[in-house]
C-alpha cells in the first residue's frame, strides 16, 4: 500500500494541471467563440485562382 | 416559379446576365446579379458550391448592394474612434456585417486576404456576425468595406472599446471558469468519497478526507458565489430566491465538513454538494446561452443611423457616417434610401415610405419645405434635406429611448420556483428546530445539533432548483428550431397566463403589400394590356406599380415594350408612349389615347393563416383584437375577414394611443411589426415580433417570429402552457425527494452516503421528467406548423 504515497500526489497533480489548461485556455479566449471553429475547419486552405479575373470579362 | 441563383428567393420577374443566353442562372433583382458577377470575377465561385452542400443553411435576402465610397472610413478622426492600432504597424477594424448566414459567408469573407491586398487577416464571427479585419497601416479601410459591400455583406463599422462586449465577454469566461473548476473538483471528491464510502479505514480515510476538502473550498468559495449573491440580492430587495436556501446548504455542508474534521469524524457533504453546484451552474449556463441566439441588443443601434449619407461642402459631396453629422448641415438622400435625420427638404420632391414611424404602408407624397422624419425611406426621387435633428432628439430616437427605459421598467416576474422557495424556507427552518428542540430535550445535544445541521443540508432544494432551467432550455432550443426565437425566459411562465391578444394589422393580418383586388377591362387595347401595364410600370418601384407588374405578370405579359417619353408623376402614375399610342395609368384607371381601357383597385390581403390561427387562438380561450393606425374603413374589413370581431377593433391609433390601450390590459401579448408597434411592444406584458419586422421591433419584444404571419402563435401559447406543467411536475416530483431526505433526516437514517445516492437520483428523475415532457408538448415542439 505504500505506492498510494505517491499515487495520490500524483493523481491530485494531474488535475490540477488539468484544471490549470483550463484555466488558462479560457482566460486566452479559446472558449469565446464556439460556433465558427467548427465550421472553419471544413473550409480548405487551398489558395483562390484569382486570375481568372480577366478570363471570365471575356465570356 | 424558379428561384434565385444569389440569394433562393423566389423570383417574380428574373433577370439575365448578358452573356448568359440560355438564361441558366436567373436572379431576382439586380443586386444579386452583380454580388454574383463580383464573386465569379474574383474566383471565388467555390462559393455556390459550399453553399449548396451547407446542411446549416438558411435563406439570406436578396442583395441590397449601393455602390458607396466609404471614404469616410479613412478620415483619421473616424479611425481614431473606430480602430485599433497594432504594435506591429497594422490597424484592426471590426464590423458588423448584414446577411452572415451560412459556411460559405465565413468561406467567403475569410478569403478576403487573398483577393485584396493590405488586408492581413480577416475573421469571422459567425454568432455575433462580426469580421474583424487587420490591415497595413498604409493600406485603406474604405477599400475593405467597398469589397464586402460589393459581395452583398453591408458592412457597419463598430465603435473601438464597446465596453459592454467585452463586459459580456469576460462574465461568460468567468462563468466557464466556474463551471470548469467545480466539474473537475466533483469528480475528484467522487472519487476519495467513494474511497471512504467502501470502507477506507486509519490514516487512510482522514487523508482522504483532508483532500475532499481541499478540492471543495475552491468550488465553495469561488465557484458558488453567483449563489450567494443572488440569495444576498434577493435578501436586501426583500424578494425571494430559491437561492436562498441553496446558499444556506452550502454554507451549512461548509461549516460540517470542517467541524467533523476538526473533530476528527471522516463524514462530509462536499461530494454531493460540489456535485449540485456543477449541474446547477451548467444548467443555467445553457438557459442564458439559448437566450443570447439571435440579436443581441446592443449591437442594433446603429441600424437607425444607417451606414454612409452625402454631406454638401462647398458645392461638392462628401461621404460620412451619420454620427458626425449636425443640425444645420445639407445632406443628399437618393432613392431607396433611408433618412439619417430629422429634417426639412430643400431641394426635390419624393415619395416617402413612413411605414417606419406611422405604420402607414402607403407612400406619401412629400415636396420643398415638408418635414421629413430618419428611419423613413425615400422611395423615388433624390432630395435634398437641411437637418434639423440628429440622433436621440430626432423622432425616432426619442421613441428609441422610450423603449429601453420600458425595457428596464418591464414587470418582472417572480417565478413559480422561487414562489415556492418561501415556503420551502420556511418548512425547512421549523423542521430542523422541532428536530433540534426534540432530541435537545431528551439531553442529546451534540446529536440534536448534528442532525439538525444534515437537514439543512440535505434538503438542499437542487432538484427544485434544477427543474425550471432544464425544462426552459429545452422548450427555447425546440422553439428556436422552429422558428419561435424566445429572448426572455420569464416569458413562457407569463405566456401561460395570457388572456388577451392584440395583433397589429399591416404586416401582421396581412401581407403588409399590395395587390390587384379587382381587374376590369372596359375596351380591347392596341397592345395586350398586361403587356402595356409591366412595359409602363417596369421603371417604377411605387408599390402600386409593384402589385401591377406582378398581376399582369400573373396573367402571362412577358414581352416587354419600348417605352418612349416615360413620366413618373410623384403619387399620382405613369405614362409614356408605345408605338403609336400613348398609354397612362393613373388613380386605378387606365387609359389609351386619352380613352379609359380598364380600371382596377388594389387591397392588401389578408394571410392566408391569419384566420385558422385566429380562431386556434379563440380556441384557447384567448380574446383577440386589432390594433392599427390605418383607418377603420380599411381596418374593419380586413379584420372581420380575419375573424375579429367587429367590436375588438382599435383603429387610427398612434403609437402613443397603442401604448396606452395595451397598459389597460394586463396579461396581454402584443404582437407587430413596425417601429409604430414597438413602443407598445416594449411595455406589453408579452410582445411577438413578426418576421419582416423592423429591427427596432425585434429589439423591444420578446419573441421573435422567423416564419412571416402569425401560424406560430397558437402553438407558442400551447407550447408555453405545456411547458409550465412540466416545470409543475418537476417541482412535485423534486418536493417528494426533499420529504424523503427529511423522513430520513429525523429518524437520523441520513449520512452523507444516502445522501450521495438521493441527490443525483432526484436530479435525474427531474431530468427524465424534462425530456419526458408531455404528449402535447411534444407534438407541438415537433410539428409547429404544417
Amino acid at each position: 500500500m505504500e505506492v498510494i504515497t505517491i499515487l495520490i500526489p500524483l493523481a491530485i497533480l494531474l488535475a490540477l494541471s488539468f484544471i490549470a489548461g483550463f484555466i488558462w485556455m479560457t482566460m486566452k479566449g479559446q472558449y469565446d467563440d464556439l460556433e465558427t471553429p467548427a465550421m472553419r475547419m471544413l473550409i480548405d486552405d487551398k489558395k483562390i485562382n484569382i486570375n481568372s479575373d480577366s478570363n471570365k470579362e471575356k465570356k | 416559379m424558379s428561384l434565385c441563383i444569389h440569394c433562393d428567393e423566389n423570383i417574380l420577374i428574373p433577370i439575365f446576365n448578358d452573356h448568359d443566353m440560355d438564361h441558366k442562372e436567373p436572379f431576382c433583382c439586380s443586386g444579386c446579379m452583380t454580388v454574383f458577377n463580383v464573386i465569379n470575377n474574383k474566383g471565388l465561385e467555390k462559393y455556390y458550391e459550399i453553399k449548396r452542400n451547407s446542411a446549416i443553411f438558411k435563406r439570406r435576402s436578396p442583395a441590397d448592394n449601393k455602390f458607396q465610397q466609404f471614404s469616410f472610413l479613412d478620415g483619421q478622426d473616424f479611425l481614431n474612434e473606430y480602430s485599433y492600432q497594432n504594435q506591429t504597424e497594422t490597424k484592426t477594424m471590426e464590423f458588423y456585417l448584414e446577411g452572415i448566414h451560412c459556411l460559405a459567408c465565413l468561406w467567403l469573407i475569410e478569403k478576403l486576404p487573398e483577393y485584396l491586398d493590405g488586408a492581413l487577416l480577416c475573421r469571422l464571427d459567425m454568432q455575433r456576425s462580426v469580421a474583424t479585419v487587420t490591415m497595413k497601416n498604409n493600406a485603406f479601410f474604405s477599400s475593405v468595406a467597398r469589397e464586402l459591400n460589393n459581395l452583398g455583406y453591408k458592412p457597419h463599422p463598430l465603435k473601438r472599446n464597446q465596453s459592454i462586449h467585452d463586459l459580456k465577454n469576460k462574465e461568460e469566461r468567468k462563468m466557464l471558469l466556474k463551471i470548469g473548476i467545480a466539474g473537475a473538483a466533483a469528480g475528484n471528491i467522487m472519487m476519495y468519497a467513494i474511497s471512504i464510502y467502501a470502507g477506507a479505514d486509519g490514516k487512510l480515510a482522514h487523508l482522504f478526507n483532508i483532500i475532499t476538502i481541499l478540492f471543495a473550498m475552491p468550488v465553495l468559495l469561488y465557484c458558488s458565489s453567483p449563489f450567494y449573491k443572488n440569495a444576498w440580492n434577493a435578501i436586501k430587495n426583500r424578494t425571494l430566491s430559491i437561492d436562498i436556501p441553496i446558499s444556506m446548504a452550502l454554507i451549512m455542508g461548509g461549516i460540517f465538513g470542517v467541524y467533523n474534521e476538526i473533530i476528527g469524524v471522516n463524514e462530509n457533504f462536499f461530494d454531493s454538494l460540489t456535485a449540485l453546484v456543477f449541474l446547477l451552474l451548467l444548467s443555467r449556463y445553457f438557459l442564458t446561452k439559448i437566450q443570447e441566439e439571435g440579436l443581441t441588443a446592443n449591437d442594433l443601434n446603429f441600424f437607425y443611423e444607417g451606414n454612409t449619407v452625402l454631406k454638401k461642402e462647398q458645392n461638392k459631396f462628401i461621404e460620412i457616417h451619420p454620427q458626425f453629422l449636425k443640425v444645420g448641415d445639407v445632406i443628399k438622400v437618393s432613392s431607396n434610401e433611408m433618412i439619417p435625420a430629422d429634417g426639412v427638404i430643400i431641394e426635390g420632391h419624393t415619395l416617402i415610405n413612413s411605414s417606419l414611424l406611422t405604420g402607414e404602408s402607403r407612400p406619401i407624397n412629400t415636396g420643398l419645405n415638408e418635414k421629413v422624419f430618419s428611419g423613413t425611406i425615400n422611395l423615388s426621387n433624390e432630395i435634398l434635406i437641411q437637418i434639423e435633428e440628429v440622433k436621440e432628439n430626432s423622432r425616432i430616437g426619442k421613441i428609441l429611448k422610450k423603449i429601453e427605459s420600458g425595457w428596464i421598467q418591464k414587470s418582472h416576474i417572480v417565478d413559480l420556483t422561487n414562489k415556492i422557495s418561501k415556503y420551502f424556507v420556511a418548512a425547512v427552518f421549523i423542521l430542523s428546530a422541532v428536530l433540534f428542540l426534540t432530541l435537545y430535550m431528551q439531553g442529546k445535544t451534540r446529536t440534536a445539533l448534528e442532525r439538525s445541521l444534515t437537514l439543512l443540508i440535505v434538503t438542499c432544494p437542487c432538484a427544485l432548483a434544477l427543474a425550471t432551467p432544464l425544462t426552459l432550455t429545452r422548450t427555447l432550443s425546440r422553439a428556436s428550431k422552429l422558428g419561435i426565437i424566445i429572448k426572455n425566459n420569464e416569458v413562457i411562465e407569463k405566456l401561460a397566463t395570457i388572456k388577451t391578444v392584440f395583433l397589429d394589422k399591416t404586416g401582421t393580418i396581412t401581407y403588409g403589400v399590395l395587390k390587384v383586388d379587382s381587374f376590369n377591362t372596359i375596351s380591347n387595347s392596341q397592345i395586350p394590356i398586361f403587356e402595356v401595364i409591366s412595359s409602363l410600370e417596369k421603371l417604377s418601384v411605387h408599390p402600386v406599380a409593384l402589385a401591377l407588374k406582378e398581376y399582369s405578370l400573373q396573367n402571362g405579359a412577358n414581352i416587354f415594350h419600348p417605352v418612349n417619353n416615360y413620366q413618373e408623376l410623384m403619387g399620382k402614375g405613369v405614362y409614356g408612349q408605345i408605338g403609336s399610342h400613348f398609354y397612362e395609368i393613373k388613380n386605378g384607371e387606365i387609359f389609351e389615347d386619352n380613352k379609359r381601357i380598364a380600371y382596377f383597385t388594389l387591397e392588401d390581403h389578408v394571410r392566408k393563416d391569419s384566420k385558422p390561427a385566429i380562431a386556434q387562438l379563440k380556441t384557447l380561450g384567448l380574446d383577440v383584437l386589432m390594433i392599427s393606425g390605418d383607418s377603420k374603413l380599411v381596418a374593419e374589413p380586413l379584420a372581420i375577414e380575419a375573424g375579429i370581431e367587429s367590436a375588438n377593433i382599435f383603429a387610427e391609433m398612434s403609437p402613443e394611443n397603442k401604448l396606452a390601450v395595451i397598459e389597460k390590459h394586463s396579461h396581454s401579448i402584443m404582437v407587430g411589426d413596425g417601429a409604430n408597434d414597438a413602443m407598445a411592444l416594449s411595455r406589453a406584458f408579452v410582445s411577438v415580433a413578426v418576421l419582416g419586422s423592423l429591427d427596432i421591433s425585434l429589439r423591444a419584444s420578446d419573441i421573435f417570429l422567423t416564419t412571416p404571419g402569425i401560424s406560430h402563435l397558437p402553438h407558442l401559447i400551447t407550447i408555453s402552457r405545456e411547458t409550465m406543467k412540466v416545470v409543475r411536475r418537476n417541482l412535485v416530483l423534486s418536493l417528494i425527494y426533499n420529504s424523503i431526505s427529511v423522513y430520513a433526516a429525523f429518524t437520523g437514517m441520513i449520512s452523507p452516503m444516502v445522501a450521495a445516492i438521493i441527490m443525483p437520483v432526484s436530479s435525474l428523475t427531474v431530468l427524465a421528467s424534462t425530456i419526458a415532457g408531455t404528449k402535447k408538448l411534444n407534438e407541438n415542439l415537433k410539428q409547429g406548423i404544417n
